[in-house]
């Protein structure tokens, strides 16, 4: 069965009103059963860019986002719906209006998160064999793994995203808006970003692109189509 | 019979007197010690433009289309030391793509209406309204109406020009009718207010549009605007017919899918007929000539060939082994074959890439790189522009389909090809609201963030 129960937690400041009262932060819960059919129907209006496979593009314009944390690709919606994540070609996409509420949100993110992933995703230029990758290894599991994973596959429930698979122009060049304060991120994320010179990063997203995309989790060739699409 | 109105003496005679006073004025020896034509009408704009002064290596950049607006943004974004001055005869945008779903009413034209002072104060560069005059580029100096600027970087991005005389049309005015009473549409809006017009007010009969050869602006266009005016005359139940006459063999882009649209919902309005290639018109006899056929009509949208715009030729920079006279330009790199500080971008582009927005824009983002890291004496890796199109078929809800595209150089060709094309002709309602969004998204990049 394809549906599930999910639950998306949604924190929400109060207004201000006009007067000098200050209001108190509220926290509500809502629940959701994703509905994959409308998932499917919903990522419609993201095809166009990320591609019916959800692969993006190997030059890095569109990040891989096909077989993604189903929290991270929320989270990630929600900040740039909300003007949290600063992205001025997206953000109408993700406006209710456009793409609807956050029953349609849960949908297209289920969907989302079962695309197989590209199996020949864009890679950096140092392979396994090489210095520069045993470099980036050491880098990666100092300052990376604790969050990321060893193998790369983050942590879902604490919107870490999945670094295996990602193009290796996309991923370096969120870190260079990183390290040059253009997005925001989580301030544990911002601080290792901070202290790592660009060589060094340039090592770990390296390293990144080559770490293994788990079998199950890939499309049988790079050739193959999302048919719901063409 | 038509009696046709022959200028071509006129022509040349006019033509004479422009030659003789380009040549006019004497030369003169530049820094590096070559000869160089002196500006001819420029002399008259040499005294400096009303410029704060420069504080960073300064980029001027003619045109402020796709490609204009994203470049004087991402080089503000990428390199903040930079001194940005965008200069555009006009005041204010009005956006060429979406400006189909607007004759069809699916927008206002406020969607596709922005400012040039709004661009330029939210995104740190500045904006002058001026036409470019002359240029010389051993003074690195571009002389304009409003004075003359001095520049590290000059990037021209001007756009494109209709090209008549590749229709038979050599007569200049058999062209000012043309241009007046049929126009293409492709390059101001007011062109595209006289096509809404004229669809709103057709009152049945034939309604010609034509589709050009050639690489020319927005490969889609034509078709997806055959859709749309039938859907207005639909709406309005008016009895007419559109014939869509295409000089090329066939549909050129998302033909499976325009085919069916003609088919399913405008069988009864849209005609339309390939290997139509224009060689003459008769005005007065409302009639177009083409190879094989002479065609009748009672209104018309005559979308002629293209070409590079002209301020390249004025400037010298245009390639006489041009068809469409685009610049000779490296094609990675963008800068002129024999000057690294004058760029050429948008579609007076050499490269036989789409002349989209998208394309346009994707490409802006990567040239702003590309002269970023040539003053910093770096150098950066190519990136294929992107091309993304969506075109409307059917209105009320808009229902669109789509096309992603990158491009690849072809080494036995020699010539860029698609690459990794991504074609989905199945049209949707959330397509068509995805179009809306996307052009959206762009003209916030462009204008407001």
């Amino acid at each position: 069965m394809w549906l599930f129960q999910w639950s998306a937690v949604l924190l929400t400041t109060a207004l201000l009103s006009h007067s000098v009262i200050a209001a108190e932060t509220m926290t509500i819960e809502l629940t959701f059963t994703p509905d994959l059919n409308n998932g499917r129907h919903v990522y419609e209006t993201c095809a166009a860019c990320h591609l019916p496979e959800g692969w993006g593009s190997s030059d890095g314009a569109y990040p891989q986002i096909a077989g993604q944390h189903p929290y991270v690709l929320l989270k990630q919606l929600l900040d740039i719906r909300d003007g949290h994540r600063e992205n001025s070609i997206m953000y109408p996409f993700v406006q209710v209006r456009t793409i609807g509420s956050y029953q349609s949100l849960i949908d297209v993110v289920t969907y989302i998160t079962r695309m197989p992933m590209h199996p020949r995703h864009k890679q950096g230029p140092y392979n396994d064999f090489s210095d520069e990758y045993r470099q980036g290894k050491q880098l990666y599991q100092q300052y990376c793994a604790s969050c990321h994973e060893d193998d790369g596959r983050g942590k879902d429930e604490a919107r870490i995203p999945k670094l295996y698979g990602q193009h290796y122009p996309y991923v370096m060049r969120q870190v260079g808006l990183i390290r040059k304060g253009l997005r925001d991120v989580d301030p544990v994320m911002k601080g290792i970003v901070d202290q790592l010179s660009r060589e060094e990063l340039e090592l770990i997203v390296n390293y990144v692109s080559w770490l293994e995309i788990p079998e199950g989790e890939k499309a049988p060739s790079a050739g193959w189509r999302n048919t719901d699409f063409y | 019979m038509s009696q046709k109105i022959n200028r071509r003496k006129f022509l040349q005679s006019s033509a004479a007197l422009a030659a003789a006073s380009v040549a006019a004025p004497g030369s003169q020896a530049s820094e590096s010690g070559k000869t160089v034509e002196a500006p001819a009408i420029g002399r008259h704009f040499s005294s400096p433009a009303p410029l704060p002064a420069q504080k960073g290596p300064r980029v001027v950049i003619v045109g402020a289309g796709w490609s204009g607006l994203t470049m004087a943004k991402y080089l503000k974004k990428f390199a903040s030391d930079f001194d940005v001055v965008l200069l555009d005869r006009k005041e204010q945008f009005v956006s060429c793509p979406i400006s189909n779903a607007w004759i069809a009413n699916q927008v206002d034209l406020e969607f596709l209406t922005h400012s040039y002072v709004d661009a330029a104060k939210n995104n740190g560069y500045l904006f002058i309204s001026a036409m470019a005059i002359d240029l010389d580029r051993a003074g690195k100096t571009l002389y304009t109406t409003e004075g003359a600027i001095t520049y590290d970087y000059l990037v021209m991005a001007p756009g494109i020009d209709y090209d008549y005389a590749r229709i038979g049309v050599e007569d200049p005015e058999v062209e000012q009718q043309l241009r007046m009473h049929y126009p293409a549409g492709f390059n101001s809006a007011s062109e595209v207010m006289a096509i809404k017009h004229k669809i709103e007010n057709f009152d049945g009969g034939t309604l010609l549009m034509t589709v050009p050869t050639g690489n020319y602006r927005c490969m889609a266009a034509p078709y997806e605007r055959a859709c749309m005016a039938a859907a207005v005359m639909k709406q309005r139940r008016v009895k007419g017919k559109i014939l869509l006459l295409d000089g090329n063999n066939g549909i050129r882009i998302k033909a499976d899918g325009f085919r069916r649209a003609f088919s399913e919902y405008y069988a009864d309005i849209i005609e339309y007929e390939s290997s139509a290639e224009i060689t003459d018109i008769h005005l007065e006899d409302r009639e177009i000539e083409t190879e094989f056929d002479n065609y009748q009509f009672d209104d018309a949208v005559i979308y002629p060939p293209i070409r590079a715009s002209r301020v390249l030729e004025n400037f010298r920079l245009a390639d006489p082994a041009s068809p469409q006279k685009e610049a000779a330009i490296d094609p990675y790199k963008y800068h002129l074959l024999d000057d690294e500080h004058v760029y050429v971008t948008g579609d007076s582009r050499s490269q036989p890439f789409s002349k989209s927005g998208n394309t346009a824009h994707s490409e802006a983002k990567y040239v702003a790189e590309v002269i970023i890291a040539h003053a910093r004496g770096e150098e950066i890796a190519w990136r294929s522009p992107q091309t993304m199109c969506f075109s409307g078929v059917k209105t009320d809800p808009l229902e669109s389909m789509s096309i992603i595209a990158f491009y690849k150089f072809d080494e036995m060709e020699k010539s860029f090809a698609f690459d990794r094309v991504h074609l989905m002709e199945k049209w949707s309602q959330r397509s068509g609201q995805a179009g809306l969004a996307w052009a959206e998204g762009m003209f916030r990049d462009m204008f407001y963030s």
